[in-house]
């Protein structure tokens, strides 16, 4: 029988109203922030998720909690994301800031998971396809499996700037080759 | 008309005078004797009772808070020096490892609490630390309160804060906190939930609404609290120290 899926575990903070309240004192802000930070990158590793749009962020459960009737509003949320892009956790996928991708393993890390990968398998010389690398049975239990394309694509340009691989783009192959 | 005292009348009394003045000091240098021979009595006597009951103070913590009491109400403080005979007790020892380890939970959940613990919490997460090695030496909160009002000759870094109803929080920043600050804790303390206001506080202490706003002012400013805006009514200030969730957490 397959094992449920098990509920995120929220930290405590994440029951403690003011944490939703962006903090005037600089040092509790910075540490309020630290733990927003960590919080949405566990979420996203957790939900196996990349995207987030501020405009239905207030919903969200990881932004708007309901039991104690508090949420975060779109600019305490940008401005957490902010500080994620400032470490390559988080980019901007639209020039207005509104939709977001968030890199729980920065696009380097990506790239490097993926490379490693390869590389033990000895499939270097090769071309994959991108639905292999991320849905192919070979990689259930790696921890890119799943990734969105996107990021795939991002993460992949980044080997490929560090001359490890060539994307492939052609109107019916999506595949890169490894060196 | 009197004839007034000539020079012989005079140094008569001089010569009194000097006597009584020795008489004067053989009496107390006999007292001053007696006193340090009933000091070095009774200081050979405590310490032999120290020493025989080395083990029962170490370990037993109730045993330990009896030896404390008494040596507080005849003025002796066994922790006062590392140095003398209590050195060889190691009970001064046993306290300076309790207050560097206080010194070590405080700095560790300072970055939640803003420097705040209630004396339980510190309890819990300093047996913790200790390990199940050391669990024999059982710590009671008496214990703590000694070891912390130690960490005092640090100067104003670290002080233990009456709550009220035999409860004591430590607080381990720098600033002192005044009557109305200590007020709010225990008003906090004292109830079931983290949080208060200027209305509440204005309510139960019976303050004007700008001696309450300055007093959470100033303890926001300390990091103590955390305000919190989305309450319909008005801003409340919440105390991580005190959040149930907070004490409980693992982390």
């Amino acid at each position: 029988m397959d094992k449920m899926p098990e509920q995120f575990e929220f930290p405590w903070q994440h029951s403690f109203p003011p944490f939703f309240t962006l903090q005037p004192h600089s040092e509790t802000r910075a540490r309020q922030i630290s733990v927003w930070r960590a919080l949405i990158l566990d979420y996203f590793r957790f939900a196996k998720t990349c995207t987030l749009d501020i405009r239905e962020a207030s919903h969200h459960p990881l932004f708007n909690n309901a039991s104690i009737n508090r949420k975060l509003d779109n600019e305490f949320i940008l401005a957490a994301l902010s500080d994620l892009q400032r470490t390559q956790n988080a980019a901007p996928v639209d020039k207005q800031r509104h939709r977001w991708e968030i890199y729980w393993h920065t696009l380097e890390e990506w790239g490097n998971l993926i490379y490693n990968y390869v590389t033990n398998r000895g499939a270097t010389g090769s071309v994959l396809t991108l639905f292999e690398l991320t849905q192919g049975e070979d990689v259930q239990d790696e921890e890119f499996c799943g990734l969105e394309t996107d990021v795939l694509v991002k993460a992949l340009r980044v080997l490929e700037g560090e001359g490890k691989c060539e994307v492939i783009t052609s109107d019916d192959l999506e595949g890169v080759k490894f060196f | 008309m009197r004839r007034r005292a000539g020079v012989g009348a005079i140094q008569k009394q001089k010569l009194e005078q000097e006597k009584y003045k020795d008489k004067g000091n053989e009496i107390q240098e006999n007292q001053f004797e007696q006193m340090t021979k009933q000091l070095e009595v009774f200081r050979v006597n405590l310490e032999e009772f120290a020493t025989k009951h080395k083990n029962e103070i170490r370990k037993n913590a109730q045993f330990r808070k009896q030896f404390q009491d008494m040596c507080a109400s005849i003025g002796v403080d066994p922790l006062a020096s590392g140095k003398g005979f209590w050195s060889v007790l190691g009970i001064g020892d046993f306290y300076y490892e309790l207050a560097v380890q206080i010194v070590e939970v405080c700095l560790a959940t300072s970055y939640k609490n803003g420097g705040l613990i209630g004396l339980g919490e510190l309890r819990t997460r300093l047996i913790k630390a200790r390990g199940q090695g050391k669990q024999h030496q059982e710590i009671s909160q008496d214990d703590l309160i000694c070891a912390a009002r130690k960490l005092k000759i640090f100067g104003s870094g670290f002080s233990v804060v009456s709550v009220g109803k035999g409860q004591y929080m430590v607080q381990s920043v720098p600033g002192e906190l005044s009557m109305d600050h200590t007020a709010i804790i225990e008003r906090v303390a004292n109830s079931n939930k983290a949080f208060t206001s200027v209305s509440m506080l204005r309510e139960e202490l019976n303050w004007e609404a700008t001696r309450a706003q300055k007093a959470l002012d100033h303890l926001l400013l300390e990091g103590l609290v955390w305000i919190d805006l989305q309450d319909v009514t008005e801003k409340l200030y919440y105390f991580p120290s005190l959040f149930t969730a907070c004490i409980n957490a693992t982390n």
